[in-house]
């Protein structure tokens, strides 16, 4: 038992008790709901699978599969837009960086759906955009908001910063002088690229593809407020199956399939990372 | 000996020993002191506006805090889960507190002795034993009344008349022509009830089969022709005035007073004439505001139930922020006198008594949850 009086032991106490009781706690309960008998409001039932199997056998694989979609269809966007924001940020701008860091942050300051809301007004018949391509060219293009095509820019704008952070990591990570050698050594600036930068950056990539792929798959505003519901996400069924439908069984089946799924990708790609690299204790 | 001297320990000491005897509840004493000027609300917005709360909060010295809901069921399923003993006073919609919380007991009576006299100043409609605000044994009151209002759906009367919306009634959105040129806001359990009568189905009564699945198709039919769907009434009403849909489904004076007041007075909420309820097409809320079963209640909770009664507060609770609704309590000319016309306009006045005359009270639907099923179905598999 001398392990109990390590003092690592002893001062990760307070940080695990918080933990269990904060964070695993809840995750239980939903866990044990989602065994108990339709529209029940204790945990004290007998147990079974009803709720299992209604959901599988319902339609709510057309939520899962426009969640995972657009989370993968995110990712896709955002790789591209932020890579040479980032590689800006890591090598290029010098004392410019933290102007652009503080112009990318500051709107995080920002509810998020305040600012969905502001691109509601932009898209919006006869809106800031529809108006001014009326004015200028005679020009109208009204029904872009309520589409899907609306809710990716959403998810784009919001979860920008959740890849660009960890990209501008992952770059800063990659010594100059490698570079320099593979350049020395023929390569062109595409396989210096290819084969050196992006391996060296991967950590960070990955940390920044895995942490905006599980916020897209949870989001629900965008959806909602730029898309109209033109399509239900599941964290939107999650969310009606707790309320108006007052099933919280069904809704803890929901939330555990997506816990499930988001555990798998995350667990899946972070054997591929070293941690402790990422964080400079090697 | 007492050791009057305070060294670092002993102070710690004493401290510990306070509070551990004050978190253990020796003191009740002090914690009733705690709680005689406190006074915690949950309900929806309006009550919880500063214009309403800090005149109270002056009178009675106290500290009040309340917090706007966003649905009936989620305020019940905050009850349930254990925050009964955090709220002296809940407002919900008529049935939850009948139907739900009482028989649940997460709310408790008040005093009819002090209370009914209230009812027989309000609206003819309210008198006094009020149903809602009964227990199912008819012998205790549940709570009290103020905002309702009728709740079908709004239409833009520049493209829509308002006499051709009563006539054809929720069937509007049946017509192909309509097809993507209306709106669903989601309020799931309202859209349910308003789905049903456009399948000409009673939503508050048993059903067979062929009438649920009547009301399957219905709901599949509205959903598919729908242009957007929303949970905000601002951004529908902004669809309705930017002219992207002429109608949308589920709302009523609620929902279409904000944009009222502002002076878009093309958008009206519109009670069908004529529908599958008794004949009636339309359906009311009457908001019922209860003391919550709190185990350490609060004593100012009887009291803002009175004090809402009041002419002025009724008036600020009628016109608080966010949107504007009739209170029962207009049935006094008190009251009724200190509205403006265009107030009296944005909540529709001059058609109220008739729109009242032409629905049915909000009520449960014994197959709620099996027509919801369909309906989320309907939702997720919409084709747009």
């Amino acid at each position: 038992m001398n392990w109990i009086r390590q003092p690592g032991v002893v001062a990760a106490l307070p940080a695990a008790i918080f933990l269990f009781v904060g964070f695993a706690g809840p995750l239980l309960m939903v866990f044990g709901y989602s065994f108990m008998p339709e529209k029940t409001f204790t945990l004290k039932q007998l147990p079974t699978v009803e709720n299992y199997v209604s959901v599988v056998t319902d339609s709510y694989y057309i939520s899962f599969t426009w969640s995972v979609f657009l989370a993968a269809l995110t990712v896709l966007l955002l790789f591209p837009i932020c890579y040479p924001i980032a590689y800006g940020m890591a090598k290029l701008f010098g004392k410019w960086a933290k102007l652009v860091t503080a112009l990318i942050a500051i709107p995080l300051l920002i509810s998020e759906n305040i600012r969905l809301f502001g691109w509601v007004l932009i898209l919006l018949k006869n809106g800031i955009f529809d108006g001014t391509m009326q004015s200028l060219f005679d020009v109208s293009v009204s029904g872009l908001l309520y589409t899907v095509p609306a809710i990716v820019l959403g998810l784009v704008y919001v979860y920008l910063p959740f890849m660009l952070f960890p990209l501008v990591i992952g770059i800063s990570m990659i010594p100059d002088v490698v570079k320099e050698a593979a350049a020395d050594l023929g390569a062109n600036r595409w396989q210096v690229f290819r084969e050196v930068e992006l391996p060296l950056a991967m950590p960070g990539i990955m940390i920044g593809c895995i942490l905006s792929f599980i916020l897209v798959l949870g989001s629900l505003a965008e959806s909602k407020i730029l898309g109209g519901q033109a399509i239900v996400m599941i964290a939107d069924d999650i969310e009606s199956a707790f309320t108006f439908a007052q099933n919280w069984p069904k809704g803890s089946v929901l939330s555990v399939l997506l816990i499930a799924l988001s555990g798998f990708i995350v667990f899946t790609l972070f054997r591929r990372i070293d941690l402790d690299q990422v964080i400079g204790r090697r | 000996m007492f050791d009057s001297r305070i060294s670092r320990r002993n102070f710690l000491q004493q401290t510990g020993i306070w509070a551990a005897a004050a978190a253990a509840g020796t003191f009740p004493s002090f914690a009733r002191a705690a709680r005689e000027k406190e006074l915690n609300i949950y309900c929806w917005e309006g009550y919880n506006s500063d214009d309403v709360l800090d005149p109270f909060r002056r009178e009675f010295a106290a500290t009040v805090r309340a917090e706007g809901l966003t649905s009936d069921p989620d305020a019940v399923n905050r009850l349930r889960a254990g925050e009964t003993k955090v709220w002296d006073l809940i407002n919900v919609n008529n049935p939850w507190a009948r139907e739900m919380m009482y028989p649940e007991g997460l709310i408790k009576p008040i005093s009819r002795e002090r209370f009914e006299p209230y009812f027989a100043k309000m609206m003819p409609q309210f008198s006094p034993p009020y149903r809602w605000a009964m227990d199912k044994g008819g012998k205790d009151l549940l709570g009290m009344v103020q905002r309702f209002g009728p709740f079908s759906f709004v239409v833009n009367t520049d493209k829509i008349s308002r006499a051709t919306a009563e006539d054809q009634g929720f069937k509007l959105f049946l017509d192909p022509a309509m097809k993507g040129k209306y709106g669903i806001l989601t309020y799931d359990n309202w859209n349910i009830y308003h789905m049903s009568v456009a399948a000409d189905v009673h939503p508050f009564k048993k059903h067979t089969k062929e009438e649920i699945a009547k009301f399957g198709k219905t709901a599949r039919q509205i959903f598919n022709g729908a242009k957007n769907l929303t949970d905000d009434l601002v951004q529908m009403n902004l669809a309705l005035i930017n002219g992207e849909i002429d109608a949308y489904f589920t709302g009523g004076t609620y929902t279409a007073s904000p944009a009222r007041l502002d002076g878009a007075t093309k958008v009206r909420g519109i009670t069908p004439k004529t529908g599958p309820m008794d004949g009636k097409g339309g359906i009311v809320w009457i908001e019922l505001t209860s003391v919550v079963n709190n185990p350490d209640p609060s004593p100012l909770a009887e009291e803002f139930l009175a004090y809402v009664q009041r002419p002025d507060v009724s008036k600020k609770v009628a016109f608080a922020e966010g949107t504007y609704n009739p209170v029962t309590q207009m049935g006094n000319a008190d009251v009724l006198n200190q509205f403006s016309a265009e107030e009296l306009d944005a909540i529709q006045w001059d058609t109220l008594e008739e729109e009242m005359a032409n629905s049915v009270d909000y009520d449960i639907n014994p197959d709620y949850s099996e027509m919801y099923d369909l309906y989320s179905a309907a939702k997720r598999e919409r084709e747009g």
